[in-house]
This record gives C-alpha cells, structure tokens and sequence, in this order.
C-alpha cells in the first residue's frame, strides 16, 4: 500500500534521507522508528505532499505522491507531531470544516463528523470549543479529522507525544480499532515498548538509511539471532551445568555464560554459528535437551541498530 | 488530473470563507472594530459638519456643505479602509502557519488558489461590513443635495475596489512570511506606500514638472503626475470636488507614463482618475493574489530540516 524506493532529501547541507527504501502491505500497523533527526518526520512529509523529495519514488495505493498530490491525499489521512487549533470552532464545526475542504456536502459532512466524534469517544464533547479540550481529547479530534474523507492509508506521526500513560492507552487501542477497520497506519515514535506492543511491521531508521524493516517476529528474530542462546542440559546437576559452562567460556566467540535455575545462556559475538557451538556440545558428551535462540526485546534491537555509529564517533571523539 | 468543475465550485463554496467568518464574528475583535470605525467615522463627520457650519461663506448653501461633507467622510472613509484592511488581512495566512494549522489544511484536498480565494474574501467580506455598516452615515450625509447618484456609486465602488486591494496586498505578505507580525508591519508599509505615498510623491514631481514645463509661465493648469493620477485619493477627490477638470486623453496620459516630451495629445477616448485607479488596483489584485498562490504552492520546496 505504500512504497517507497530510493528516496532522498536534502535540507542544505545536511542529508535527511539517503535511498530510504521500504514497503509497507495493506492492512498493517507500520512501527517506525528512529532517533530524533533519523529521518521520520521527513520522510511522513513526503509521503503527506508536504515536502518534495530531491530523488527516489514513494507512492501510495500506486500513486506517486510526487506527481498526483490531490490522488495521494484522497487514499491518505496525516496527523501531524503537533496540534494546530482554530479558535472559536467546536469540534464538531472543526470536522464539518474539514469534510468541506473534502468536498463532502454539508449534510454528508455533519452526520460524518458525529460519527467520527462517537468513534473517537468525543461525541459528548462535540459543541465544545476546540482550544477547551484536553491535550489527550485533541489529538484524537485531531485523528478524527484525518478521517474524515474515509481514507485507506493513515500517517501518524508521533501521536503519542505528550499525552499521559491514560491517553496513550486510548489512542493505541483506538489505532488498533483503525486496523480492524482495514485501515493500513504508518506510525512514528520514539517510545519503543508501546511500538512493540502495537505494531505488526517493524522499520528502523538511522540518519536517513533504514537499517532494519519487515515483520515485526521477523526483525526481532533477525537482531537477536546469533546474540544469545539458551541452553538446557538432560543431566542438569550443578557440577555438569558448571562443566559446560567452562566449557563454553572457554569457546571464541562467545563473550559471556551465565548459569540461573540449570540454565545456561550464552551471550554470542557474531562470528560464532550457533550450529558449531551445539555441535561442539554434543560432541563433548552432554545431553542437549534445548538450544532456543533467545528473541531480543525491540528496545535491544532498537539500541543495537541505532547505537552504532553514535558509538564509534564517541569512541574516535573520545 | 485537474478537476476544474471541482475548482470552480471552491470559487462560491469555499469552506474557509465560513469558517474564518464564523471564526471572526464570534470575538469581541469583530463589533470591537465595527463599532470603532463607526465611531471614528461619525465623530469625523460631526466635527466637518459643525466646522463647515460655521465657518462656510452664507452663500454657500447646504447643497455645498452637503458635498464638502461627504468628499471629507468619502476620503476619510478611504483612508479608514486602507488602515483596517492589512490588519484584517495580514495574518490571514502567516495566522495559519503560527497555529500550525497551515500543513493539515494543505493535505485536505484544498488547492493553493482556494486557501488564497477563500483567505481573500473572507478578509474583504468583514471589510465589506465596515463599508456597509457606514451607509446610514453616507445617505445621511447625501440627504443634504449636492451628490449625484452617479457619485455615491462611484465612491462606494473606488472604496470597495480599494478594500479589495489594500486586501489582497496584504494577504501577499502574508503568504510571503512566516510571521503575522512581520507580514503586518509589511502590509502597513506596502498599503501606506502605494496610497500616502503615491499621493505625496505623485504630488511632488506635479510640482516639479509644471515649474520647469511653458504652462507654468502662461498659467495653464498643471498635467498631474500618472503616480498621482493612478492614486485612489485623488481619484476620489477629483470625483467630488471638480469632477469635469481631472480627465486626460490616454493619449496624454501613455504620454505622461513613458515620460514623453512634445506637445500634449489629444487622442484617445478620456479617462477619468476614478477610472484610472481602479484599472491599476484591479491590476495590483490581480498580481498580488496570484503571487500569493505561487508563494503558498512554492512552500513545499521550501520546507526546513524536521525533528523526526
């Protein structure tokens, strides 16, 4: 549903996006994700119209958004990282405004803005004034109002910011409800625990490249394999599991072993396989009886792709 | 593909019109200013009448203190218009941007030409209401004889077309800059510039030109610099106060504008100053909205680094 290949920005001298490229299917909850400067809000830019890439392709639904805006913006609804509010207007009057800016005609855009106020849980809210309601209420008027010509892509970006632990539970539930809706959402933040628990695609970017991007079990899979290994032994009493501790310590490679409850878990660098290491078990006569490459939260795998080159320009600053 | 029966329909329904509208005559700012500009325009018009009657030779009758008065509430009326409209104006899309509402409303399916169309007559609708709101003040005056119909009309219109200009100035500069105060102050001295200041620089080289020219020698009236024959002001005055001594050939006139030199030419049908300014503010509207439109289109290549 949205593609994008190859695409760069430049802001004077400073490289936002290099051959950012990534796909993301119809119907998915795309987690992007990045430092702040990575490139996200750049690149949803983009996407939204508002900003012209330099080179690269992204379409929407199969339009160029580069080419045909007014196409892009019919398929797409944006949420920006701010709240812009008009004074004066209520919340109803303030998606009524918005249906008429997507050509709805006015009756059309009045039961539509009720409807969006009740999906949204505002609808007891909708003849108060837009600058009264609350930062959380605002943002999901703010939703609401992306909504409003019943779009099948929507771009979020950072929707989360600000808004305390309740609003944030009530905006990801209502993201999941855009989902069973049919509704394909691409979604920028910086807080990783929430992105992990909401989305079923996973983009990582990193100044401007996208280092890691694909379904989430499969980026998670991806980072942690080869990291860590937990191994359990048949005959597991303290003086074997300390056998095949030493034993694995003494491998290269392998960074670190822990021993916890008769269970081992290795810490790999990665030019060690994890076959050699079973094999190499198993011909030292103990009783394998799991080896389960232990999956990686997404905040690791978030640090270990983005911290890299944060890292090395410390350590040639340093 | 371009929608044109889309685009012309944005020309009458317009969502931003009612919404600015609604957005404007809900504050106090609204009748705050209605209420002001009547104030000061009828104290003006009190203060004219109770010097005219006073000091007005007796043989001058009504009738002319009628049409003195309305050429002063006219001019005042103008000179009003041309102070109100960038400060309705100005921040009309500068506002959008400090609220941060302008990038939402780009990705809404609206063309830069409708934000601009529907910007520019929101802001001249209320100005429109000032003008209107000042009729009981004008018929009131015009009741005293003197003032043709003909006239009013042409006051009114010269008014009208001038709000409109003063408008679409400003709502240029408002396109041109990211903050209202900037574009205000802008606007202010654009607004200022092609009305005080034309009138005072047309006036000048006037001057200039008929002391060095024969005509000064044989007490010819002097032909009026095209920089002051193009200002609203003193097409206004011309209009109310000597309506049949103002009016060139456009043969004098396109000999006057190219700074040409011989004897004056009687060629072409006449124009009047009323005629002449508002040719050159339909002119300057034209220009400034559409350079609103590119400068509104021509944002998104001119974005800066986001924090994301």
């Amino acid at each position: 549903m949205i593609a994008v290949d190859g695409l760069t920005k430049r802001f004077g001298k400073h490289l936002a996006l290099q051959g950012l490229e990534f796909t993301v299917p119809q119907g998915e909850i795309f987690g992007f994700l990045g430092p702040n400067g990575a490139g996200k809000t750049t690149t949803i830019r983009i996407l939204a119209t508002l900003t012209r890439p330099d080179a690269g392709v992204a379409t929407i639904g199969g339009i160029r958004v580069d080419r045909d805006r007014f196409g892009v913006q019919k398929l797409m609804g944006y949420v920006p990282d701010y709240f812009g509010v008009y004074d004066r207007l209520t919340a109803v009057e303030y998606l009524e405004f918005y249906a008429g800016c997507h050509d709805l005609p006015p009756r059309q855009g009045r039961r539509v803005a009720h409807e969006l106020l009740e999906l949204v849980a505002l609808a007891d809210r909708a003849g108060d004034q837009v600058d009264a309601l609350s930062r959380g209420m605002k943002q999901r008027l703010c939703l609401a109002r992306a909504l409003v010509h019943n779009p099948q892509v929507l771009l979020l970006d950072e929707p989360a910011s600000g808004l305390d632990p309740r609003a944030r539970v009530d905006m990801r539930e209502l993201i999941r409800e855009l989902r069973r809706m049919g509704k394909t959402i691409l979604v920028s933040s910086h807080i990783v625990p929430e992105m992990e628990e909401l989305c079923t695609w996973i983009g990582v970017i990193e100044h401007g490249r996208m280092v890691a991007v694909g379904p989430k079990a499969d980026v998670l899979r991806r980072a942690a394999t080869g990291r860590r290994v937990r191994i359990e032994l048949a005959d597991a009493d303290e003086a074997r599991i300390e056998a095949a501790r030493e034993r694995l310590d003494g491998q290269a490679g392998v960074l670190a072993v822990e021993a916890e409850d008769g269970v081992l878990e290795v810490s790999l660098g990665e030019e060690l396989a994890q076959h050699r290491l079973l094999r190499d078990l198993v011909e030292a006569g103990f009783d394998v009886a799991a080896f389960t490459p232990v999956a990686g939260s997404l905040s690791d795998v978030f640090l270990g792709l983005t911290g890299t080159e944060e890292e090395e320009e410390e350590e040639m600053a340093g | 593909m371009i929608d044109w029966r889309r685009r012309l329909r944005r020309i009458y329904r317009n969502p931003l019109i009612l919404k600015d509208g609604l957005a404007r005559m809900r504050s106090w700012w609204a009748p705050g200013v209605v209420a002001l500009y009547l104030a000061i325009l009828g104290l003006f018009a009190c203060l004219f009448f109770a010097l005219s009657l006073s000091t007005a030779p007796r043989a001058w009758g009504l009738a002319r203190v009628g049409s003195t008065a309305f050429a002063a509430l006219a001019l005042a009326q103008l000179g009003l218009v041309c102070l109100f409209a960038p400060g309705v104006a100005a921040g009309a899309i500068s506002g959008e941007r400090e609220r941060q509402t302008l990038d939402v409303l780009m990705v809404s399916g609206v063309t830069s030409l409708s934000v601009v169309w529907g910007k520019l007559v929101a802001s001249i609708a209320f100005l429109l209401l000032l003008i209107a709101s000042a009729l009981p003040l004008f018929a009131t005056v015009f009741l005293f004889g003197g003032i043709d119909v003909q006239q009013f009309v042409i006051t009114q219109v010269l008014t009208v077309v001038t709000a409109v200009t003063a408008g679409a100035l400003s709502l240029f500069w408002s396109a041109a800059f990211r903050r209202t105060l900037i574009s205000t102050v802008t606007a202010y001295a654009a607004t200022f510039a092609a009305t005080v200041g034309t009138l005072v620089l047309g006036a000048i080289l006037t001057q200039i030109a008929y002391t060095s020219s024969p005509a000064a020698r044989t007490g010819t009236p002097p032909d009026v610099h095209p920089i002051l024959f193009f200002n609203p002001g003193y097409a206004m005055g011309a209009l109310l106060l000597q309506p049949s001594g103002a009016q060139l050939h456009t043969g004098r006139l396109a000999q006057l504008v190219l700074l040409a030199t011989g004897p004056a030419s009687q060629s072409g049908p006449v124009i009047e100053p009323w005629q002449a300014a508002l040719t050159v503010q339909l002119a300057l509207v034209a220009v400034s909205f559409l350079g609103a439109v590119l400068l509104l289109r021509g944002r998104r290549g001119r974005e800066s680094p986001s924090a994301g």
